[in-house]
């Protein structure tokens, strides 16, 4: 190994002990220094941060909203003030001309067949139209359902 | 441990004289702790952050030094790691392989602006750089720092025959990536 180890040193000459490696002027004079700011800074405590840093983002997402709402509305309501009014009107709707099955949820539907649909919307139609009276109702249930389907139902 | 590093560990563990205290021992293993560490991660810029987290670190855990070995011994032991440490996150940022990181060093070397060194003294990093980790502290410390096994053996907590075995091959490994280069 000793042989092994002299080759190196022969391929260098007797250069071992230059140093490739320099250092930026003065930095050994000055590291001491520099150390005792780090550690001053790392000995300080944190400063606390207060609530308004952690809603910082969210108040500013918040204004930012509330400035483009401004900058749209307001034009629209000052210099078209019956576009708004209008544009309602046509949305508006009369309850009186919604149809009862209109108001049917889909999902309801769904259980039903279509024949049987179509005859529950006419029996329906025919209840509005009507009188309903307690005795209508047990007259109903009787001539529609078991009385199994009437206890397994409650 | 003579008297003189008795006292001025005593000091460094006082509330009174421990920042002159600290200086002291600052100024005293400046030199040395940066060349090693320098030789490990290559690059001053590295080796200035990694000398400074050293220190940090015995300012902050002086109060635990046992004494069981000198300040020699512990701060070139911490510096060791540091800078080891100190690889391994550069791998794991970098998701490298264990060659890459003789890449990454090889680049650090080339980049560096305080490096002085002929082609010659390139080529004898560049193939330092190759070895393993371990083999190419035990190289820079026997080769370069002349530094005896049974300081090694207490720096890196290894047995003296582990080492030597260790620079037999990192010798042997150096001799043959400079014929490689001759060719």
């Amino acid at each position: 190994m000793k042989k092994t180890e002299e080759n190196i040193e022969n391929q260098f000459g007797n250069r071992k002990k230059d140093q490739p490696f320099k250092v930026p002027e003065g930095y050994f004079e000055t590291f001491a220094e520099r150390l005792m700011v780090r550690i001053e800074e790392e000995e300080q405590p944190g400063k606390k941060r207060s609530l308004y840093f952690y809603l910082k983002p969210v108040l500013m997402m918040a204004a930012s909203f509330a400035f483009v709402m401004l900058l749209v509305y307001v034009p629209i309501k000052k210099f078209f003030p019956s576009t708004g009014k209008a544009y309602l009107a046509q949305q508006s709707v009369n309850a009186d001309s919604i149809d009862s099955i209109s108001v049917i949820p889909a999902t309801l539907i769904s259980y039903f067949s279509e024949g049987q649909f179509l005859e529950a919307v006419s029996e329906m139609k025919e209840l509005k139209s009507d009188t309903f009276s307690n005795d209508n109702l047990a007259d109903f249930i009787a001539a529609n359902y078991s009385d199994y389907d009437v206890i397994a139902n409650n | 441990m003579d008297s003189s590093e008795k006292e001025l560990i005593a000091n460094l563990k006082s509330d009174g004289n421990r920042e002159t205290a600290f200086k002291i021992l600052v100024k005293t293993y400046q030199v040395r702790l940066y060349w090693h560490i320098r030789k490990i991660v290559m690059n001053h810029d590295d080796a200035d952050d990694i000398l400074q987290n050293v220190y940090i670190k015995v300012w902050k855990n002086v109060d635990s030094f046992r004494e069981d070995s000198s300040l020699f011994t512990w701060l070139f032991r911490i510096a060791t790691n540091e800078s080891l440490s100190f690889l391994q996150q550069q791998k794991r940022h970098s998701l490298v392989s264990m060659n890459e990181i003789s890449d990454y060093l090889a680049e650090s070397l080339e980049s560096d602006v305080y490096f002085e060194g002929d082609e010659i003294q390139k080529k004898l990093q560049l193939a330092i750089i190759q070895l393993p980790e371990k083999q190419r502290i035990v190289f820079n410390m026997k080769y370069f720092d002349e530094m005896k096994y049974e300081e090694m053996s207490d720096i890196l907590k290894t047995s003296v025959g582990a080492l030597k075995a260790s620079f037999h091959f990192a010798v042997k490994k150096v001799e043959e990536f400079l014929k490689e280069e001759r060719k």
